[in-house]
């Protein structure tokens, strides 16, 4: 292709980070932080199979080759993805990129800017809030084995959005964002940075999705939120990008005293998706909730790495994921619950629970603990198994066919988790969308 | 009474008779084969046992695949690199043949096991004994109606020399040479051990029993251990060991191999009490045939650190492999434990249960594997892991690594950690016990139900060493 | 025969264990059957094995639905061919609603792509519960987790109304049921009798037989009936004790 503009150059090529630095001439720190990351991601190694943080993920199959910065889309395309990019009636605000691009900025109801909350995209935030960004912004590591893609996502930082929600403010509705892929061969690194002040509250979901289910893609998202004293976030990330897509998310979570953090992760999409996944608590009082949901079907693998940090004492964290696994799908679970000396009246709870419907999958489970403290109350649990032999029999007794009883109990098996969602609409659009899956496969 | 008299006293209460190997004789060895390693002490060792020429290759070999493996810290602890390989002896031995009675026994040998009530067992309840000091055995006795059964009962030496037969086709084979660097190290300067057949249909119903001593400084023991339980035979064999505290560290690499034969069954039950100086690095794994069943019970007190995940492979329909594990890690030690559960056929099934007490700044680690590949039906395992900490700053760590797929296979895992709860203190001191006596209750009633897994003879001596131990430093 | 649940000659073991010995029993259509037996005589296992459970092996014998065999069937295919058991023990569905679980089931009746009447059925499913006296809002909840036993047992009855079976089999339905309850489910029962729909009634004590009156009464035995009457069966029964059935047997042989 003759006409390739430097803009949409091949990701592993100097000059491609190099031009895409080019649109923030000006805020020389954020440039300098970009060709800090890429120096990082071009000296790290790429994991390997004997790599302890990569135990049972198919390294062999990691490729970055052949994917390109995506050009700004039609605006045909644009207006198509918008319209379905409404899962929730009445979002506090709505922001969508495609392939990279912000298509839609969004719009708070005047209230809420009076109050001083900050919805926007990271490229207009750079202008209007510099400081606030050089605070907050990537100053997270990936403590879970994927430095080299964080490195990555850093060098070519440039979508995603801000979210700052001042001292006392309170917002119910969620804030949305929705980011969709749609050339094939595209490389995305959406980055998501949240901070709830004081007594704050709010609610964010993503959704990563592709306009086409064969796409080839690459996706490197990045989340950063910080939980004030006292604060409350709630986190609904959906992975359902298209079935050829790499995925990696790196998310960590800050929370102070008292806050109360909870995050849903739901799994649909993705050849091979991995999510790096840190709560690190540091300070008392504070009480973190982590659930998981997926089903996995194909070939495809959803690598799950937790780490549940106690820093400070008195404090509370509970952990659910769940995985159902068909055809020759494979997941892996590997969580660390860490209590540091001093963290004593920790309480703190890991579960890994494996539904296989199919011989063929395969279900890895590693949970872990590092307890430093005695006046603790730590446990974890992992089961894999097949359904409730009695429960089936139930359905079945009731004239249910062996396929619909496998789903509906499979369903129920997510419902646990998806009943702690905190929208009901996005609840439903989700529960509906791993119906489709299993309709599909 | 202050937080730290509380903590101080509560450490004491659970500490157990360290004291009671901790002594030592001069040392005076016809056959050293010197200090550091390297291939003329491989040599040294063949040539002082006389052994043939694939012996000899087979310990060349895993020299070499001992200095190539790097050291395991990237998943171990950083400690394994204050081993110093060029300190230490490998060979040490005062060159007699091991003895049929204690009387033929040298006297401050025999004084040592004297002092440690082997003989005294051996009258009791043992069906054989083998007692090592150092890299030799110094006495290898089997009552005489399990040698008319057919039950071979000796060491590599003989075991190799004497019925290869039997012994060659599984030596190296149930843990191979490369399995890790310690297994490596083992293989290539072994010496010492037991070498067990039970041929078909024996069922030995009292226990071999093997006993090792350390009594030199910078010295490592690297027995190695090969059981065979023939066709429907049964057998449970115990291993205790001690050595003094030196100011320098020692080391311990063992090798044990245990092949239970379709419906056979074999107990091993370990006592390991090391002074805290010693590095503990034994490799142990099981290969359990159709219907048959391995089962590990070991018990760590003693050691700096210990390395040690007895694992079973379940290679026939319907075997069984079980895994019951006690570890107390106090100050300076690191007791790394676990359990290796390989399923390689249909309607297996393995059990593990793993406690562990971290006393002062000890540590205790559970490492797990468990794996279930495809094409299998009908597996079952369940894995139980419980820590209790006793001090602020004790530690625990759980690590499991579970994979499961195929037909109608289940896995369950769960591990909680906790502490002695103060309401279950003050009710027992309420009830007129001294603190260091409610605690050693408390921990008693945590291990009580893997004690009394241990043969008779055993659990009872487990807990009088932890009670006496209490009543002594409360008082 | 062919309105009739009837069973011949069944013998069926759980593992090793023989516990249905060359039982037959004849239910017509239209009538209600009480089984009273001790425990450990084989009341459940009867129950089970007409639903088809995998744990039971079936040594010779037959069952049928007016006329068609249901032994060797699956047990979803039974239960659409019109059986419905009431479990003396329902399971837990974690993350199943009740709704949709008798929704799924309905669906299962119905001719492969037919339209589901979504409004006729909360319509229906709401009538039926007002008259179990449930709360609407069971509707959203998950099935039988958390239940009372009493809510489970109406839960039980609330599906046996929906399903609309030929035959239903109640296990033991009034263990774990207080007084008010126990009206309650008996009152939909007898409100589902009439000439199309027969009733297995199985139970330890009669008090359940003052509310759902028998037209027979039978009292099972180490596998089998041994002793069939009219619903004074069930009195005298009480009356004498299970030791009577015992000895009486006893002096039978």
């Amino acid at each position: 292709m003759a006409t390739l503009s430097p803009s949409v150059g091949n990701i592993l090529d100097q000059a491609t980070q190099k031009n895409h630095s080019q649109t923030q001439v000006g805020h020389d720190w954020f440039v300098q932080l970009k060709q800090k990351g890429w120096e990082n991601f071009s000296a790290l190694p790429m994991p390997k199979r004997n790599d302890e943080k990569w135990r049972y993920s198919d390294t062999r199959t990691l490729n970055l080759e052949n994917y390109h910065i995506g050009k700004t889309p039609s605006e045909d395309q644009v207006n198509q993805l918008i319209a379905q990019s409404h899962f929730i009636s009445r979002p506090a605000g709505l922001i969508i990129h495609i392939d990279g691009h912000c298509v839609l900025r969004p719009a708070i109801s005047a209230e809420l800017a009076a109050q001083g909350v900050k919805f926007e995209s990271l490229q207009d935030a750079l202008k209007h809030h510099p400081a606030l960004l050089k605070e907050f912004l990537l100053k997270h590591e990936a403590g879970l084995g994927g430095s080299k893609f964080l490195a990555l996502h850093q060098a070519y930082l440039q979508s995603g959005y801000v979210l700052h929600v001042p001292k006392g403010v309170e917002i119910k509705q969620p804030f949305v964002s929705v980011n969709w892929t749609l050339a094939d061969g595209v490389a995305v690194f959406p980055h998501a940075l949240v901070i709830a002040d004081e007594r704050a509250k709010l609610s964010i979901h993503e959704y990563n999705l592709s306009a086409t289910p064969q796409l080839k893609a690459l996706a490197i998202s990045a989340a950063d939120l910080y939980a004030g004293a006292g604060a409350n976030i709630s986190r609904f990330s959906v992975q359902g990008w298209s079935n050829e897509t790499q995925s990696f998310e790196i998310a960590n979570t800050s929370g102070a005293k008292d806050s109360l953090i909870s995050s849903v992760n739901a799994a649909l999409g993705s050849r091979r998706a991995r999510l790096e996944n840190t709560v690190r608590i540091d300070g008392p009082g504070a009480d973190v909730r982590l659930y998981g949901i997926s089903v996995a079907t194909g070939e495809q693998e959803f690598d799950q790495r937790t780490l549940q940090i106690h820093n400070a004492g008195k404090a509370k964290s509970d952990l659910l994921f769940k995985n159902v696994l068909l055809d020759k799908s494979r997941t892996v679970f590997s969580g660390l619950i860490k209590v540091a000396p001093d963290a004593q009246q920790t309480d703190a709870y890991q579960t890994n629970r494996n539904l296989l419907l199919s011989g063929e999958a395969e279900a890895d489970s590693m949970p872990g603990l590092e307890i430093e403290a005695n006046d603790v109350k730590c446990s974890h649990g992992a089961t894999t198994g097949q359904v409730n032999p009695e429960e089936l029999f139930y359905l079945l007794a009731r004239g249910i066919p062996l396929p619909v009883a496998q789903e509906l109990l499979a369903e129920g098996f997510l419902e646990e988790v998806l009943s702690k969602v905190d929208d009901e609409e996005s609840a439903a659009v989700v529960r509906e969308m791993f119906r489709q899956k299993f309709h599909q496969s | 009474m202050s937080e730290i008299d509380d903590s101080q006293s509560q450490r004491e209460a659970i500490e157990v008779d360290r004291t009671k190997g901790d002594f030592k004789y001069e040392e005076n060895y016809a056959f050293d084969a010197g200090i550091g390693l390297s291939e003329k002490v491989v040599n040294y060792i063949a040539d002082v046992k006389g052994e043939e020429s694939w012996i000899r290759e087979f310990r060349l070999k895993a020299l070499k695949t001992f200095t190539d493996l790097p050291m395991p810290t990237h998943w171990a602890t950083e400690d394994l690199k204050n081993i110093n390989f060029d300190e230490i002896r490998y060979y040490l031995s005062k060159g007699q043949k091991p003895s049929r009675t204690w009387e033929e026994v040298p006297d401050d040998v025999k004084e040592t096991f004297e002092r440690l009530g082997i003989p005294e067992a051996e009258r009791k309840f043992l069906a054989g004994v083998e007692a090592q000091f150092d890299s030799e055995a110094v006495y290898s006795r089997m009552k005489d109606e399990m040698s008319k059964l057919g039950v071979i009962f000796c060491g590599p030496t003989e075991g190799l020399r004497d019925h290869p037969e039997i012994f060659r086709k599984w030596f190296g084979k149930v843990i191979p040479i490369g399995d890790n660097k310690f297994s490596a190290l083992n293989s290539a300067v072994f010496s010492g051990g037991s070498f067990i057949y039970v041929p078909k249909g024996v069922k030995v119903a009292q226990p071999l029993q093997a006993y090792f001593r350390i009594n030199a400084e910078n010295f490592g023991q690297f027995e190695r251990t090969l059981i065979i339980a023939d066709e429907g035979s049964e057998i449970t064999y115990m291993e205790g060991c001690t050595a003094p505290k030196f100011e320098t560290a020692t080391l311990h690499s063992a090798v044990v191999e245990l092949v239970a034969l379709k419906g056979a069954k074999i107990q091993y039950i370990t006592v390991q009490n090391w002074s805290a100086n010693v590095f503990n690095l034994v490799t142990k794994r099981g290969v359990a045939e159709e219907d048959a069943e391995v089962r590990w019970i070991d018990c760590n007190i003693g050691s700096r650190l210990t390395m040690k995940y007895p694992g079973v492979v379940l290679r026939g329909k319907r075997a069984r492999g079980e895994v019951l594990s006690i570890a107390l890690a106090n100050d300076g030690q690191h007791q790394d434990t676990g359990a290796k559960m390989i399923h390689a056929a249909d309607e297996t099934t393995s059990n593990i249960i793993a406690k562990s007490i971290s006393v002062g700044a000890g540590r205790s680690t559970y490492r797990g594997l468990v794996h279930m590949p495809k094409t299998l039906r009908n597996c079952k395992n369940n894995t139980e892991c419980d820590a209790l900490l006793i001090n602020e700053h004790s530690r625990t760590d759980t690590y499991p690594a579970i994979s499961v797929r195929g037909q109608k296979n289940s896995v369950q895992h769960e591990a909680s950690v906790s502490k002695v709860s103060a309401e279950q203190i003050f009710y027992m001191m309420q009830r007129g016990l001294s603190e260091g006596e409610a605690m050693s209750l408390a921990v008693n009633g945590f291990v009580n139900d893997l004690v009394k897994e241990f043969p008779m003879e055993y659990s009872v001596e487990l807990k009088r060493l932890i009670e006496l131990q209490m009543e002594g430093s409360v008082g | 025969m062919s309105d009739s649940l009837v069973i011949k000659n069944l013998n069926a073991s759980i593992g090793e264990r023989a516990i249905l010995k060359d039982f037959s029993l004849t239910v017509p259509k239209g009538e209600v059957h009480a089984i009273m037996g001790p425990n450990g005589t084989g009341k459940s296992t009867l129950a089970k094995v007409l639903a088809g459970h995998p744990d039971y092996t079936v040594q010779s014998g037959e069952a049928f639905i007016d006329g068609q065999q249901i032994i060797g069937q699956e047990p979803d295919a039974i239960a659409r061919a019109g059986l419905f058991l009431a479990f003396q023990y329902p399971s837990e569905i974690p993350g199943v609603t009740i709704a949709n679980f008798i929704r799924a089931a309905l669906v299962a009746r119905q001719a492969k792509g037919a339209p589901f009447d979504a409004k006729a059925y909360y319509a229906e499913l709401y009538a039926k519960m007002d008259a179990l006296k449930m709360d609407r809002k069971f509707t959203s909840r998950f099935v039988n987790e958390g239940f009372s036993g009493g809510e489970k047992k109406r839960c039980e009855i609330l599906q046996l109304m929906m399903l609309k079976p030929k035959y239903a089999v109640l296990d033991e339905t009034d263990s774990g049921l207080d007084i008010d309850a126990l009206r309650i489910v008996s009152e939909g029962v007898n409100h589902m009798r009439g000439p199309d729909m027969g009733f297995l009634v199985i139970t330890h004590y009669q008090r359940l037989l003052e509310y759902i009156v028998p037209d027979r009464v039978h009292i099972m035995y180490d596998g089998r009936i041994v002793h069939s009457g009219g619903k004074e069966l069930a009195i005298e029964l009480e009356a004498k004790g299970y030791e009577w059935v015992k000895k009486d047997l006893a002096n039978a042989k």
